[in-house]
């Protein structure tokens, strides 16, 4: 049995691993955090008493919060044994930098890394990481495995830097004795009514997006299902590492962005270099980093062969378009 | 926010599945992006196949009659479930029933994209225009198709010519029409049209792969047919006085049939040498531009890019004895470079041979 902590659980992927993990007999006790108020959802999850699920505010970013939390005695309570991390993510993805300009995602990836490996009850820590660290060549569709290279190019955009970053920390960790450290690198996640997570250029609100002209590159995706399936199995296993997870499924840019309400514009490349320098002249990191991504121009395809025959995932959920019941086409998820 | 048992007064943060996003819930109102939007969509649903998992699609009296919290489930695709797109341009119609049915069975194998890029409605859209040129522009004509295994994972190696890789278009076109069940060889592309605005995707969607060990590991692991110039951009930047004669191969095609044990087939092409003789080759300006090469041909630079097309020479394909290098040596020979290359020497002399034949 397992007690687990979850970051970000305010945030939708947080919500559905917190949801696939109530609903795990495995699972004996949860405590979500998060930096808003405690969605409805999860109203009905604290009954009982002691309860099995509680809930805390908390800013992750902040190393006096965190610190404090690791050493209550709410902890020691709920003897929590697994933390999975989620990382920031959703309409605000960034988050206001804390100290020395260090993105809040990163911030709170090393300060939970840090707390977890300090406490004497944490056993294993599963984090969930972006596929967008990989480099990626010229080619309208990269064969990724997990030893691919990741993007270690000092220009690249900081929204991209702070996901290689917390790459990077827990991919130091994988031969610590006292912690395992098991990471999930997951591509653009999708939600049943349109919704994408963790896409660097589609991520946030609705709306019109712009690609360079003559470019529509193919990537991985994934149901926000799977990823909550593939967190638990990861839970439950003896296994370190990094693993792949993915569809089956590869969607173009064009038709995400169409069928995701975020329709891509298509731009001449030299008129995207002109902005995307103006946004870096004028401290438009965001919209430097939506302008001029590798993920605009170069596909990606993840090769999930370790997760399925190391870890045990596949993927239940397949990622298409249907027309819901209220007759709009979007992007779905349905149970294979 | 406490509410412990109290069912919540309002709705819910996570939208149902089967709900509208883009609709408001406590006031109604659209997103005003969402009228422009669905538009657009009834534009592209006009097209066969931007749905990858070409779902059911339900008319919108049927919409309103499923219940608001059920999405339409999505089928599984059946594969001799194919409708064509009717023969509506003079160019489709000219497609023959006995080619339509190789590219229906081909389409059904399809599933939206594949992992390479491959799309099923680019493939169907290509395939007129490129079996216009292949029956009446190339004329092409072809010879031993026995000898391309019918399963498996195999490698195609041919001799490469003209600047336009009009030949490896031919190729895949006359291996296409002449197996069964039809085989769609994947190409392998040089690097730098990754690089390229619109040509990068139009190769990517009508199954051309750029050339990586990656990529070429992967395909041949799925049991695919690779077709490979392993002459690289030399083949194509020749000068006419070197027509027909083959030159420095590459040589990680070798490698990797060594490893997914399959068989190399060399293949011989007439005709593409002289779509486009190059007179002389301006290396410095190439160089200068980024380019592969800077070349003088009868007709360019002086009637502009028009200059580039090809002329309308016959093409001959031939097929050779297949080399299975793979039941002499064992995947480890893939690891030694001398043994390597002089398998490839061998591969480029027998390619050499079919040519020198063929021609004569």
């Amino acid at each position: 049995m397992k007690s687990v902590l979850i970051t970000h659980a305010d945030l939708p992927l947080g919500r559905r691993i917190a949801k696939v993990l109530w609903h795990d007999p495995k699972v004996l006790r949860i405590l979500a955090l998060g930096e808003g108020a405690i969605p409805r959802v999860f109203n009905s999850y604290r009954d009982g008493v002691p309860p099995r699920f509680v809930y805390e505010r908390i800013d992750l970013a902040r190393q006096r919060s965190v610190s404090e939390l690791f050493r209550s005695k709410r902890m020691r309570v709920l003897g929590v044994d697994s933390v999975v991390y989620v990382p920031r993510h959703g309409a605000a993805p960034e988050g206001a930098p804390v100290v020395a300009k260090i993105p809040a995602r990163t911030a709170e990836a090393r300060l939970v890394l840090h707390h977890a490996q300090e406490s004497r009850s944490i056993r294993s820590l599963i984090a969930l990481g972006s596929a967008f660290v990989y480099k990626l060549a010229p080619s309208n569709a990269n064969q990724l495995t997990e030893r691919s290279e990741l993007d270690l190019d000092p220009e690249v955009a900081p929204e991209l830097r702070s996901w290689i970053d917390c790459d990077m920390l827990f991919n130091a960790e994988f031969a610590s004795a006292r912690l395992r450290v098991l990471l999930l690198r997951v591509p653009t996640v999708v939600a049943s009514g349109g919704f994408v997570y963790l896409h660097p250029g589609l991520e946030g609100t609705a709306g019109l997006r712009v690609r360079p002209a003559g470019f529509d590159p193919l990537g991985s995706v994934i149901s926000d299902k799977d990823v909550a399936r593939a967190v638990r199995t990861a839970l439950h296993t003896d296994m370190t590492g990094v693993f792949n997870v993915a569809a089956r499924e590869l969607l173009p840019l064009s038709v995400l962005g169409r069928w995701t309400r975020r329709p891509c514009i298509p731009v001449p490349g030299p008129l995207l270099a002109i902005a995307s320098g103006a946004a870096a002249q004028f401290g438009g990191e965001r919209l430097r980093g939506r302008l001029e991504g590798p993920y605009l121009r170069y596909g990606m395809s993840l090769d999930t062969r370790r997760a399925a025959e190391e870890l045990g995932f596949t993927p239940r959920y397949r990622v298409g378009v249907a027309r819901a019941g209220d007759g709009v086409m979007r992007v779905e998820a349905v149970a294979i | 926010m406490g509410g412990n048992g109290k069912p919540p007064a309002a709705p819910p943060l996570e939208v149902a599945l089967g709900s509208n996003p883009f609709v408001d819930a406590l006031s109604g109102e659209v997103d005003p992006l969402e009228a422009w939007l669905a538009a657009l969509d009834r534009l592209a649903v006009k097209g066969e196949d931007v749905v990858p998992l070409r779902p059911q699609l339900v008319t919108p009296s049927a919409a309103a009659a499923t219940p608001a919290a059920q999405p339409t489930p999505i089928a599984e695709p059946r594969a001799p479930d194919v409708e064509l797109p009717l023969p509506q341009s003079a160019l489709a119609r000219l497609v023959g029933e006995e080619a339509n049915q190789k590219l229906a069975s081909l389409l059904g194998r399809i599933d939206g994209w594949d992992r390479f890029g491959l799309s099923r409605s680019a493939l169907a859209q290509a395939f007129p225009f490129f079996y216009a040129l292949y029956k009446l522009y190339f004329r092409v004509q072809s010879a031993n198709h026995a000898k391309i295994p019918s399963t498996g994972p195999i490698v195609l190696a041919a001799n490469h010519g003209g600047l336009l890789p009009f030949d490896g278009a031919m190729a895949v076109l006359d291996v296409l029409l002449h197996t069964e069940p039809p085989r769609l060889p994947r190409a392998i592309v040089e690097r730098w049209a990754g690089t390229l605005p619109f040509v990068n995707v139009f190769f990517a969607r009508v199954g051309q792969v750029v050339g990586t060990h990656e990529n070429f590991a992967r395909l041949l692991g799925e049991g695919e047919a690779v077709l490979v110039f392993p002459e690289g951009v030399e083949g194509i930047r020749k000068p006419i006085t070197q027509r027909y004669r083959l030159q420095h191969f590459h040589v990680g095609f070798v490698e990797h049939a060594l490893r997914a044990r399959a068989p190399i087939v060399p293949m011989a092409i007439l005709g593409s040498d002289d779509q486009a003789p190059i007179l002389f080759d301006v290396k410095p300006l190439a160089r200068l531009l980024g380019l592969p090469t800077a070349p003088i041909t009868p007709t360019f630079p002086w009637f502009g890019p028009l200059g580039l097309l090809p002329y309308p020479v016959r093409y001959r394909i031939v097929y050779g004895e297949p080399l299975c290098f793979h039941e002499r040596f064992d995947s480890e020979a893939a690891l030694d470079p001398g043994l390597v290359r002089a398998l490839a020497n061998q591969v480029r002399r027998a390619i050499q041979t079919l040519v020198d034949k063929n021609r004569a």
